[in-house]
């Protein structure tokens, strides 16, 4: 029981879970061949629905440029994306479920809404600009030997500190 | 000895550890603060932050979910 | 860390408190819903099953250790603690190792010439990576999480997070679109820079390691900086 506690219940340490991730990543990139990366499944998901409702997405100059675009076999709703995204979200739900924590929450205020959606747009255009969140362009990036990582780490701060004054303003 | 109530649900990071610094800075040596919250991050964030302030703190979980955190101000 | 006055009150809480309730059967339940979408997976294409089987940890080890990418960048700023910097540092020393033996065995057959061969995320780096990154650090800090961090806290039953991940595909799509325009005037001037093909395979990995534990011991400095010793 009270391993179960320690294991399920008590928060783990940050540093346990940075180890685990790092391996996690580790893992896929030697197995998969890919590091770990979110975004671009967003966006596979956008273009999904343009797609639905009769847009031709795939004709963007995005999807010819710099190898954007599906393997063989893929569509914009089934692709590795949308597996390991839906499997971060069933992953969290189990570990909130085993804890006995699990609780729907629902939004506050309107300007809360207007925020996140807010935030939401601008994480996702920016994604597009340097290739990755900070998953893709950060995480798996600098472990990757690639520059662009250590400038998207660098930048990320100063975007934080700007985000950081509009929540004093605005939110709290 | 006085008590405080902060009602945190429903609120996303950081919100919840800001408020709570803010009411304890106005509060006095000795006040008890009970923070109720929904935010799983908050019983590690604001343990944390409290901790390293040098605060008293405790928590419990009231209900699926949600907890209330017992902060006493120590300095 | 606790005080009697504490103590007294939780215990005068726990009494008056009602039974929880258990959510460990809808525990089983996903678990092995899981568990079948993998079987499922493995059949259908292998490939998708190592990601699925993957992300499920990845997600359990979110939320177990509440790990959050935004707040590693938004608390040193805002009440000036860096554990999780810290954590995701040490993730980052160990990640480069791992990825150097990974990128290693591949640069022994293939040699360095093309960077398409090279495992892992190598892509053209300029002002476009520095806007792209200001942009999602403001979204990051007022939506409240970042990409992994939303998916994460959807999962954990946050129907606001569902919103920012609405607002996500919104922003990319349309950064998609774009991109036609930002490519003309900034990407497509700037390079892939892969730091090993200039500095050499083991300097690289050297460098970027004392790099790693250097910031580490910085952000260790700067925490107990900002705790009880100094005045708040």
């Amino acid at each position: 029981m009270k391993i179960y506690h320690k294991i399920f219940k008590k928060p783990w340490p940050y540093w346990v879970g940075g180890i685990i991730l790092a391996l996690l990543n580790i893992l896929m990139l030697s197995i998969t061949g890919s590091a770990w990366k979110v975004t671009t499944g967003f966006l596979f998901w956008g273009a999904g629905i343009l797609e639905k409702v009769g847009f031709a997405p795939n004709k963007w100059y995005y999807f010819a440029a710099y190898n954007n675009g599906l393997k063989d076999g893929q569509s914009f709703f089934m692709n590795t994306y949308t597996v390991i995204n839906f499997a971060v979200i069933i992953g969290a739900l189990l570990a909130v479920l085993w804890a006995s924590e699990f609780k729907w929450k629902k939004i506050k205020s309107f300007r809360q809404l207007g925020f996140a959606l807010l935030g939401g747009i601008l994480m996702g255009y920016g994604t597009r600009l340097s290739f990755g969140c900070n998953i893709g362009a950060y995480f798996s990036a600098i472990p990757s030997f690639s520059l662009h990582g250590w400038v998207f780490g660098i930048f990320m701060f100063v975007g934080a500190a700007i985000g950081c004054k509009i929540l004093y303003k605005y939110l709290l | 000895m006085a008590e405080y109530k902060l009602d945190c649900l429903f609120e996303a990071c950081p919100i919840p550890l800001l408020k709570a610094l803010k009411q304890l800075e106005k509060m006095s040596i000795g006040d008890v603060l009970i923070m109720h919250t929904d935010h799983n991050c908050s019983i590690k964030n604001v343990v944390e932050w409290t901790k390293k302030q040098g605060h008293y703190i405790d928590y419990i979980e009231i209900s699926e979910g949600e907890w209330e955190i017992y902060i006493e101000k120590a300095r | 860390m606790t005080s009697n006055k504490i103590e007294e009150l939780i215990k005068k809480r726990q009494m008056e408190n009602k039974k929880k309730k258990n959510q460990t059967p809808y525990g089983i339940g996903v678990t092995l819903l899981a568990l079948v979408i993998y079987l499922a997976l493995l059949n259908y294409n292998l490939r998708f099953s190592s990601f699925w089987i993957i992300g499920i940890l990845i997600g359990v080890t979110m939320q177990r250790s509440r790990f959050c990418f935004a707040a590693s960048f938004r608390d040193p700023i805002m009440v000036g603690s860096t554990s999780l910097l810290k954590a995701i540092l040490i993730a980052l020393i160990i990640s480069t190792v791992g990825f150097f033996i990974i990128q290693y065995n591949t640069i022994e057959i293939h040699g360095l010439h093309l960077l398409e061969n090279i495992p892992g995320q190598l892509k053209p780096v300029g002002l476009h990576t520095a806007l792209g990154a200001i942009l999602f650090g403001v979204g990051m800090v007022i939506a409240g999480g970042c990409a992994s961090g939303t998916l994460m806290r959807i999962g954990e039953g946050y129907i606001l997070q569902i919103v920012v991940l609405i607002g996500f595909i919104i922003g990319a799509t349309m950064g998609a679109r774009h991109f036609e325009f930002w490519d003309k005037i900034l990407i497509s001037k700037s390079k892939t820079i892969y730091i090993p093909k200039y500095l050499g395979l083991f300097p690289s990995l050297i460098i970027q390691l004392i790099v790693l534990v250097g910031l580490y011991f910085v952000a260790d400095w700067f925490d107990k900086k900002n705790s009880i010793m100094s005045s708040m």
